[in-house]
């Protein structure tokens, strides 16, 4: 670890020294104080799911093969495996419902704080959940749509699959998984039934096991893609915007307040609020008023729909706070370090946790209702307010780092600039390009960072390494935020790194859609719960072409995962047929038959499979060959 | 006369020791040469120097004490098992798997083991004894003294000893808590 450098966020690399001298622990102080890690863990074969455990399987075979109940190590891993991804299913479809059961309070006039700002999205919606909205009243449509988003966690009947899962993927993929028995046909009962089916004492068939973790992952991918939907419905859909991103977007003469966690209904309103109150800010000496900034997807979500800027990706979401500037970090859900609160403790900064089932010791909470938004924003506003009046200056460090960063290139936003090149047909430019292979292929980049992996490092070499091979190259999540933090998000590094075809489908559809300039290399599509924005696209061009998924050279990187969340969506990748890398060691090792059925029996099944590779030099390499074994198999 | 230093030896604190075998798996690891999941995806099955072992309420991790007078190193036959540089080595090229060192070793830390990955075929069965080596092979490779078991110990219940400063503390606070006592029978 020592030897390893710890980022290549050169703001990062900035503050970390003096965190040191000031005694303040972060994230990768304590995965140091962690080594060596637990190898029985590692491996994925220990098990604590009933209290006659733990038991451990020994990996080479001297001591025990099987737990107290006989379980042995492939059904350990899988229950495991199934675990998390439930886990990040739940996360993700409770952020759906939060969002789903929020539009429909805004068709029944019960949240004055929203509006529908998207009528044509919620009305194309409506139709492809087939709810005829033609001619009626756009709040009774929000309602119907709420309703049957809603449906989709309370079905009873196992043979009706989600409305958000069937509607959204090819007819020939549905077929393949209601063949198989994974599609899911309610959110909650699919995590119910394999939190049940992985009690002790039940399915121990490793494969089995497996089977349910797709169904489970499915739920995650039916929950985001409701989630994304409805949240741009709420919040209008996002089209490029030009911002910035790293720690220098802090500013020292005004009201910083970070916006971090997962959630848009809460930051929305604060954002609303904030503009506002920028007169108090000033009257309280802030000469620049009130400051946003965003960290992880919460971060992204106000990114791309309202151009503020992006201060720091999850691993470095400590950092922040250890620049003494920020005033206040409003959470919500996920991803959020609980260490955030100690550090907070050494400076001025009120950390407000906002929602019930989320609170931090040491944390101010404020609480957030929907119907009463106006009123919560208002107070976290005041309350970050009072502690800029607190503000030590002498602690203030903002390091002088800072990117522009293009954002906002929701599916409807890439059609949109396509058809600028070709109005009848948006969707011909890009095919063309593929096929002629000006584009080889689509990589879609997804996922956290972890301390494993020196930060940001494996996403800019990946990025690199395709650009050059003329790959186009989407991100959501903290992958979104390495790239834009380190300058890939602008038309200048397409000048820099992309292939010449590449750079010249960029700048083509660029200047078609008025950017003076090529697109930048790398596409934010959104936060990690957006990740179904690059299915839509896939889709489209997967209906158009007249083949499935599997059959696409697109493919999927989660480089430095390290969320139940980044399980989930990579298996649900696998299930829809990507070729699916991840730059960390799953713990799955542990058994054989696991890890061979995601690497390898996968492909059979479902045209989709992980690629494990660590090196990021060499998952480029695997990537390409998996986009050049597509486009083999397509006879182009 | 050249002053003999005694030998280093691994200790561990049943106090603090939680019987989770991290200190295995790093002794096995630290004996094959590869990492953990290369190891295991190759499925080669490695073997732990040491052992958890657990009497009654304790739970103790047992290996090679390094004893001066060692039985193992007496007692075998080939001369595979000797002292030198301050530790009981073994040269497993000598061993021919005999058993008399796991006969009289008091802590039954050495086990005759086959290396199973080794599938030729032999005449013999080619079993060698294994005993911890203080990590000896990778002191040689990296130039420091580290002992796989004492870095994988969560709980830090581990420690590699030196004998002479081992026994220097153990005077003091014997000292310390003789002069207490005396101090105090005088007030």
């Amino acid at each position: 670890m020592s030897k390893m450098n710890k980022t290549i966020d050169p703001a990062v690399n900035y503050l970390l020294p003096l965190a040191k001298k000031a005694g303040l622990e972060t994230a990768w102080d304590r995965y140091e104080a962690m080594q060596p890690q637990c190898g029985f863990g590692e491996l994925g074969i220990c098990c604590r799911i009933c209290w006659k455990g733990p038991c451990r399987i020994d990996p080479f075979g001297n001591g025990p093969q099987r737990g107290v109940c006989g379980a042995d190590a492939h059904t350990i891993v899988a229950r495991n495996l199934s675990r998390m991804i439930v886990a990040g299913a739940a996360a993700h479809s409770e952020h759906g419902r939060h969002v789903a059961l929020t539009l429909l309070e805004v068709g029944e006039g019960h949240a004055p704080a929203y509006q529908i700002k998207d009528e044509q999205k919620l009305r194309d919606i409506a139709e492809k959940l087939n709810l005829s909205p033609a001619g009626k009243d756009i709040k009774q449509v929000a309602k119907e749509v709420a309703l049957a988003s809603l449906e989709d966690f309370s079905r009873q009947k196992h043979s009706i699959p989600c409305n958000w899962a069937k509607e959204t993927m090819s007819a020939e993929r549905v077929d393949k998984l209601a063949k198989l028995g994974v599609m899911p046909h309610n959110i909650d009962a699919v995590i119910t039934e394999i939190m049940g089916r992985t009690h002790v004492g039940c399915d121990a068939d490793a494969v089995n096991v497996l089977l349910g973790g797709l169904k489970g992952a499915l739920a995650d991918y039916t929950g985001m893609y409701l989630s994304t939907e409805l949240s741009d419905v709420l919040f209008g859909t996002p089209e490029p915007v030009v911002t910035a991103a790293n720690l220098g977007v802090l500013k020292k003469d005004a009201v910083n307040i970070a916006v971090h966690g997962h959630n848009p209904l809460l930051s929305e309103i604060i954002c609303d609020v904030a503009l506002k109150m920028n007169e108090e800010a000033k009257k309280a000496g802030a000469k620049e008023g009130i400051n946003i900034v965003g960290i992880c997807c919460t971060g992204n979500e106000v990114m791309m729909r309202r151009g503020i800027p992006l201060a720091t990706n999850y691993l470095s979401q400590e950092l922040a706070i250890i620049t003494g500037a920020v005033d206040a970090m409003v959470v919500d859900v996920q991803c959020i370090m609980p260490a955030i609160t100690s550090l907070a403790e050494c400076f001025h900064t009120q950390v407000i946790t906002t929602m019930r089932e989320n609170k931090i010791t040491g944390a101010t909470h404020i609480e957030f209702h929907e119907d009463s938004a106006f009123d919560s924003a208002k107070k976290i506003v005041e309350v970050a307010i009072d502690a800029f009046k607190r503000r030590d200056n002498r602690k203030v460090n903002i390091p002088d780092y800072k990117q522009t960063a293009i954002a906002g290139f929701s599916a409807e936003a890439i059609m949109a600039a396509l058809s600028k090149v070709n109005a009848k047909d948006p969707l011909k430019p890009l095919i063309d390009n593929i096929v002629n292979g000006n584009i080889q292929g689509i990589a879609l980049f997804a996922g956290c960072n972890n301390p494993q992996v020196t930060q940001d490092n494996n996403f800019i070499t990946i990025a690199k390494e395709l650009a050059k091979n003329n790959v186009l190259m989407l991100a959501t999540g903290c992958g979104a935020g390495a790239f834009a933090k380190n300058g890939l998000m602008t038309q200048e590094a397409t000048e820099a790194y992309a292939g010449d075809s590449l750079k010249a489908v960029l700048t083509a559809i660029g200047k078609a859609a008025g950017f003076n300039g090529p697109l930048p290399l790398v596409l934010h599509m959104g936060s990690c719960v957006d990740n179904t924005r690059a299915v839509k696209v896939a889709v489209a061009v997967a209906d158009n072409l007249g083949v499935d998924l599997d059959k696409l050279p697109v493919v999927a990187s989660a480089p430095e995962a390290m969320a139940e969340k980044a399980v989930a969506i990579g298996t649900w990748a696998v299930a829809l047929g990507l070729p699916t890398h991840i730059g960390i060691v799953p713990q799955i090792m542990g058994s054989s038959v696991v890890a061979e059925f995601l690497t390898e029996k996968a492909k059979d099944l479902l045209g989709g499979y992980f690629i494990v590779e660590t090196d990021p030099e060499k998952a480029a390499d695997q990537l390409f060959t998996a986009i050049k074994e597509r486009r083999k198999g397509l006879g182009i | 006369m050249v002053r003999v230093k005694e030998n280093f030896f691994i200790y561990a604190d049943p106090r603090k020791c939680l019987g989770c075998k991290n200190c295995e798996l790093a002794c096995a690891i630290a004996h094959a040469d590869c990492d953990l999941q290369t190891a295991v995806t190759k499925g080669l099955q490695l073997q732990p120097r040491n052992l958890v072992v657990q009497v009654d309420d304790m739970v103790m991790p047992i290996q090679c004490r390094q004893c001066e007078d060692a039985p193992c190193a007496l007692a075998c036959p080939t001369g595979a098992i000797y002292q030198e540089d301050g530790f009981v080595k073994i040269n497993e090229g000598n061993c021919i798997g005999c058993k008399v060192c796991t006969m009289v070793c008091p802590f039954g830390a050495i086990s005759i083991t086959k290396d199973i990955n080794d599938n030729s075929n032999y005449r013999t069965k080619k079993a060698k004894a294994r005993k911890c080596d203080l990590c000896f092979s990778r002191i040689q490779d990296n130039n420091e003294v580290s002992c796989a078991c004492v870095e994988a110990c969560p709980t830090k219940a581990i420690m590699l000893v030196d004998y002479e400063s081992y026994r220097k503390k153990l005077i003091e606070e014997r000292g310390k808590e003789l002069v207490r006592a005396h101090t105090k029978t005088k007030v």
